[in-house]
């Protein structure tokens, strides 16, 4: 068995334990970190970029955002169903670690930004040479990892953490791992910090913790590896549990791999309707992925249809897409009709062709004779307005010239929120809401404060979250390494 | 090897071998430079130009893959102008590589999205130019998802060059280069399924199917990749032997075998062999054979091992092994080969266990069960005294014994609590077969066996042995869950076994105090809860199965001497042996059991298995160093160079030679063992099966660049 000491020990290395890590070797800690993959950076390597409010991007881009507006947004959203302590340190803290990313890690920003029309800019997005670009996750990952490194923080690859050791007084003294040969590895230390990204990866888990089947009504993202570890750890070592949740959004589940095009088209303002035919929502929502995919999870079958005809399939080749946002923006869609053949022929389930509407409704499964009827309502009210959920007469084209599309759309996720009891500070609880002596958690393992939505109008705010917390656990850990 | 040369990398002065390439040297003093199509185990190609750096003097960029260490060269790998080539070769691979990572199984370890980190590419810009191609998850072992693709060829080289297989290759379709399976499928494309292809692919292009992959989760890359191995509890080297086989050195492969268990033959006629139910040809068909294998070349024994074996100075120790089954005899081995005086108490007339008196000799020989325990004892310290039961076995440690091994097996069959168990003609399993083994056995004319795991068709086939002229076997499992294994459930079915699965038994009925028949009623929705099992009776399906004998063979119990009480350890329920530890520490210092008798009936096997870490642990707490690793076969040098075999995939599993039926039944005491086995033919055929999955972990394991930092370890 190989020994390591340490002041620290942090468990994964996405942005949390990134975080965790650089915060705690920066403090003067001795840092091991243990990670699963062959790379760092977690989940987040796909995502963009970090919340931040009131930071010097949004003075300087003219955002009008203010940490008490952002505050009570937040707070109304969840229905104060949220440890309103913690939001409050969050936001409070997330101009300075944009701040510490930038001057301390040497991560660039493009600016802040908005996800759809509708949310704040509160999305930092972190610039991939100079400007917008995928990978900014990845590099900003990277380079807290580098910072880290330089403050003396160990990284051990492929070392997934295995158990947390206590000592006789009850308190966190090591961490048990293994190694890729199979040879045990024991890190003896002070405080640990928990960041291992939820149970994404776990069906079992996911069923028992949220309620969702996964690839029944619930097709997140199971990013490998992603098996509540830490939770189990944590629990393991008297740490008391929080409800679980997923992070809600919507998805056509085998179209990741495919062209752009296809979401982005009909993630656009479209006819949606669910398998009784019938319309569930003002489609102008579908911007925001949240509500969308909570409207789809509330349907028979936790399906929903986006629907076009030929004329509108042409309106998007020729003028590209009415709404973009950061994920989906291409500058044209003029494949859109050859990558719907593709995908058709190459077996992807998710798009359908048909020459009537009876036998797109056939082929999706959908109440056709109750189709028939909601398109010549739509049809209707595209002449004069949307009666039912007043969608904005831009977004209303009528459903009319062969042949049709649809797109099948079901409830995804980033992966799973929450399980791991903590409190502002990181700490983590035991289900009398002691704390554990150091044993501190942060990220996704912890991630109660949305309710039960994941809060859109704030984008940027998981990652936000996770560097947040993992800040807090990390200055926390190495104190609390230093006094003990 | 060539000249020792000097050059300078990033301001470092490193010295390095005038065969080596930039990229290797750099690598070797821990400086990373990208790179995608090398690896270590394939010829450079230089096509990625992930690796290109600046070398002083030289125009243009150098590809340092393909480039060898000259003396006094001065090198760059941060130059802005490699950096930014670096940067455009990402994006052109995120081109038709798709750009969003979700979904990817292989995300977290993809060398792509590792060395896009690093390179910090330039945000996917260029327009995206999919490969248009459909998933392919025809075959049960590889999966293509060659839309991951990015042509670094690694795939193709490791198959053709390396293997010598070229079951895929580089083509042009639809006039864009790909990489394409040659043929219509891997299996027409004789693909040896050695999986290399999965282990360079840098992306989630080429895999393993999720099955596989779920697997072997959480195991070593060893353990993963070569499942037999793991899946024997003994970790006997089941690619190594067969590969030995093929070569035709039958020793060589027995003394393998031999590193690992002292009955090697024995095994080879009865083991339950967990190394085929990990075997992955049964995603192709079915598992390889590797039991007759085992068998085979056990049968090709030259004795020449015992040279290598080691054999320790005497320790003065004094270790008493109580039980001389499989385990005890395994334990009594290794300790007196690491010098330790071993006397061994058999409670019975001979050493064997569950072998001499559990196992029928029609199953397995006497001569080859006598063969290797006079094999153990011969020039060992080994003191055997039979009919020797210990009624405490801490009370040894006080008459002079240094450790106590406890091995006493479960020999007590549980005889179910329903009305009628002890009526006259009422067996039990354990008893019957010991007198089967003694000659004092006997049965009527029909016989009903309750129980269906493989003690059930020994006492089945034994019972048509001893004249029965039906036997039927009724048990809770259905017919596919039965706890027998396919095999020896096919052989009792051959013998005229009538199955009765899905069924309890209330009740056995009798006349005059003799058996007259078992009542059976189907059960639905069987199942374990909490250990116990559960089932529901399904009402009005009672039907009655006349006999003269009922055997019961529904498990067995620790056989502890006269009064557990006074054997002196900690029992758990059901007397068991109370295990401390995880190499079979008891309750008192000194003292260790293993086998049945603490895990429950397992295999002999399992039982040899836990005997070696007992024993090991023992040598520790009595001042060795608790090594028992042997090197009894020669050395293997595993080529990689595999080549074709026509039609590889399709080669179906070799049937042994069996006796057939009326002779088997009816000449059991003079036709020898019913399974004959493999001759020199079918070894050979069967050997040719093996995937060999062990060469995949020849394959350097691929390395990122957090691999390289400073701060890493």
């Amino acid at each position: 068995m190989k020994t390591f000491e340490a002041d620290v020990v942090v468990i994964g290395s996405g942005p949390s334990g990134l975080a965790a890590a650089a915060q705690a070797a920066e403090d003067g800690a001795k840092v091991v970190v243990f990670e699963k993959a062959n790379v760092s950076g977690g989940a987040a390597n796909m995502g963009m970029g970090p919340l931040g409010i009131g930071t010097k991007q949004q003075m300087d881009m003219m955002v009008d955002i203010d940490l008490e507006t952002a505050f009570k947004q937040f707070m109304e959203y969840t229905h104060w169903r949220s440890d309103a302590r913690m939001v409050k340190k969050y936001f409070e803290n997330s101009a300075g670690t944009i701040k510490w990313l930038e001057e301390s890690c040497g991560v660039e920003f493009a600016g802040a930004y908005k996800y759809f029309p509708k949310s704040n800019a509160s999305w930092h997005i972190v610039a991939v040479n100079g400007g917008i670009g995928r990978n900014g996750g990845a590099i900003m990952n990277k380079a807290i990892r580098d910072y880290a490194a330089e403050n003396g923080a160990e990284f051990l690859m492929e070392t997934p953490a295995k158990k947390i050791l206590k000592d006789e007084e009850g308190k966190v003294c090591g961490v048990i791992g293994v190694d890729s040969t199979g040879e045990e590895v024991q890190c003896n230390c002070k405080a640990v910090v928990i960041a291992t990204g939820g149970c994404g990866d776990n069906p079992q888990m996911i069923k028992e913790r949220t309620g969702y089947t996964f690839q029944g009504d619930m097709f997140n993202f199971a990013i490998p590896g992603l098996k509540g570890d830490g939770i189990h750890m944590a629990e393991e070592a008297g740490a008391g549990s929080t409800p679980m949740n997923v992070e809600m959004m919507y998805i056509l589940p085998n179209s990741d791999a495919g062209p752009d095009c296809i979401p982005a088209v009909f993630m656009q303002p479209n006819l949606m309707v669910n398998k009784l035919g019938k319309r569930f929502i003002n489609e102008e929502e579908m911007q925001n992925t949240t509500f969308c995919g909570n409207a789809i999870s509330f349907q028979k079958d936790a399906i929903g249809f986006s629907i076009i005809d030929s004329k509108i399939a042409k309106y998007y080749m020729k003028k590209g897409v009415d709404v973009t946002n950061f994920v989906h923006h291409p500058d044209d869609v003029s494949d859109l009709l050859e990558a719907i053949e593709n995908s058709i022929a190459n077996g992807n389930p998710d798009v359908v062709k048909a020459d009537t509407i009876e036998e797109l409704a056939e082929l999706c499964d959908i109440d056709p004779e109750q189709l028939e009827e909601t398109i010549d309502e739509y049809n209707d009210m595209c002449d004069s307005s949307d009666t039912l959920f007043y969608k904005p007469s831009k977004y209303m084209k009528p459903i009319e010239k062969a042949p049709f599309y649809a797109a099948k759309f079901r409830p995804g996720a980033y992966g799973t929120l929450g399980g791991i009891k903590i409190n502002e500070d990181c700490q983590v609880l035991t289900a009398d809401w002691e704390p554990i002596p150091g044993l501190y958690a942060a990220g996704t393992d912890t991630c109660t404060i949305y309710g039960d939505s994941y809060m859109f109008l704030l984008p940027g705010n998981t990652m936000g979250y996770c560097l947040n917390t993992g800040r807090f656990a990390g200055s926390g850990a190495a104190e609390y390494a230093d006094e003990n | 090897m060539g000249e020792k040369v000097t050059l300078t990398i990033d301001g470092r002065v490193i010295t390095a071998d005038s065969e080596q390439t930039i990229l290797q040297a750099a690598l070797d003093h821990g400086i990373y430079i990208p790179h995608l199509c090398s690896h270590d185990n394939l010829h450079p190609t230089g096509s990625c130009r992930m690796c290109v750096v600046r070398q002083e003097g030289v125009e243009g960029l150098v590809t340092s893959c393909i480039t060898k260490c000259e003396d006094g060269m001065v090198i760059d790998t941060h130059d802005e102008t490699a950096e930014n080539v670096r940067k455009l070769s990402c994006d052109f691979m995120f081109k038709t590589h798709p750009a969003e990572c979700t979904g990817c199984p292989k995300y977290g370890k993809c060398q792509l999205a590792s060395i896009s980190q690093y390179v910090g590419d330039t945000g996917r810009k260029l327009k995206a130019n999919p490969i248009n191609v459909k998933a392919d998850t025809e075959n049960p072992i590889i999966l293509h998802e060659m839309y991951r693709c990015i042509l670094c060829g690694r795939c193709v080289r490791a198959c053709e060059e390396l293997r010598g297989v070229g079951a895929i290759k580089f083509d042009k379709v639809d006039g864009r280069l790909r990489v394409v399976v040659n043929g219509d499928s891997l299996i027409h494309a004789n693909c040896r399924f050695c999986t290399a292809c999965v282990e360079v692919c840098p992306t989630g292009s080429i895999r393993e199917h999720k099955e596989i992959m779920d697997r072997i989760e959480g195991r070593t890359r060893e353990d993963g990749y070569v499942p037999c191995r793991f899946g024997c509890p003994a970790h006997i080297d089941v690619p190594r032997y067969i590969r030995f086989i093929k070569q035709g050195n039958y020793a060589q492969a027995n003394a393998t075998v031999r590193e690992k268990v002292p009955f090697p033959h024995s095994l080879g006629y009865i083991c339950v062999h967990d190394c085929e139910s990990e075997c992955k040809h049964a995603y192709l068909n079915e598992p390889v054979s590797i039991r007759n294998l085992k068998r085979f070349a056990a049968e090709h024994d030259d004795g020449e091992w015992k040279k290598r074996a080691f054999h320790k100075p005497a320790t003065g120790k004094k270790i008493a092994v109580i039980g001389g089954g499989p385990a005890g005899l395994t334990a009594a081995y290794y300790g007196a080969k690491l010098g330790h005086s071993v006397t061994v108490f058999e409670a019975r007339e001979k050493l064997g266990g569950q072998l001499r008196y559990g196992i029928p000799s029609y199953r397995l020989p006497r001569e080859t069960l006598d063969r290797e325990i006079a094999d153990i004892l011969e020039g060992n310290d080994i003191t055997v005294k039979t009919g020797s039961e210990v009624a405490n076995a801490p009370s040894l440690l006080k008459e002079g014994f240094d450790a106590v091994f406890v091995s006493v097996g479960t020999h007590d069959g549980v005889r179910l609590p329903i009305p009628g168990n002890d009526l006259d003609g009422v067996q039990v399993n354990t008893d019957f077969l010991r007198r089967f083994e003694t000659g004092e056995a006997s049965v009527g004319k029909h016989v009903v066996i309750l129980g269906g795991g493989n003690v059930a068709v020994d006492c089945a086939g034994a019972a048509f042995r001893l004249g029965a002229e039906t036997v039927d076997m009724a048990c809770l499992e259905a017919y596919d869950a039965m706890t027998a294994t396919d095999e020896e459930r096919a052989w009792a079915e051959e013998e005229g076994v009538v199955l009765h699965n899905s069924r309890t038994f209330p009740e056995i009925q009798g006349e005059n105090g003799h058996v007259s028949g078992v009542v059976i009623q189907k059960v639905g929705n069987f199942r374990k809860e909490n250990g116990r099992m559960v089932f529901d009776k399904l009402e009005g399906t009672e039907e009655v199965l006349p006999a003269d004998t009922v055997i019961f063979a529904v498990g067995q119990r620790p056989t502890i001497p006269m009064d557990p009480e006074a054997f002196g350890l900690e029992l758990t329920h059901g007397n068991y042996i109370a295990s401390k530890g995880d190499h079979g520490e008891t309750s008192v210092e000194g003292v260790w059991a293993v086998g049945d008798a603490v895990t429950g009936t397992r295999s002999v096997i399992s039982a040899i298995a836990f005997a070696r870490e007992a024993i090991s642990a023992i040598d520790v707490y009595l001042g060795g160093d608790g090594c028992i690793e042997e090197h009894l076969a020669d050395e293997q040098v595993r080529d990689p160079h595999i080549g074709v075999i026509e039609n590889f995939g399709e080669l179906k599993r070799t049937a042994p030679r069996v006796v057939p039926v009326p002779e088997r039944v009816r000449d059991w005491q003079t036709c020898g063992p019913m399974d004959l086995g493999f001759d020199d033919t079918l070894a050979s055929c069967e050997a040719a099966r093996c995937l060999q999955c062990d060469l995949r972990c020849d394959l350097k394991p691929q390395k990122f660049w957090n691999d390289y930092t400073e701060g890493g370890v």
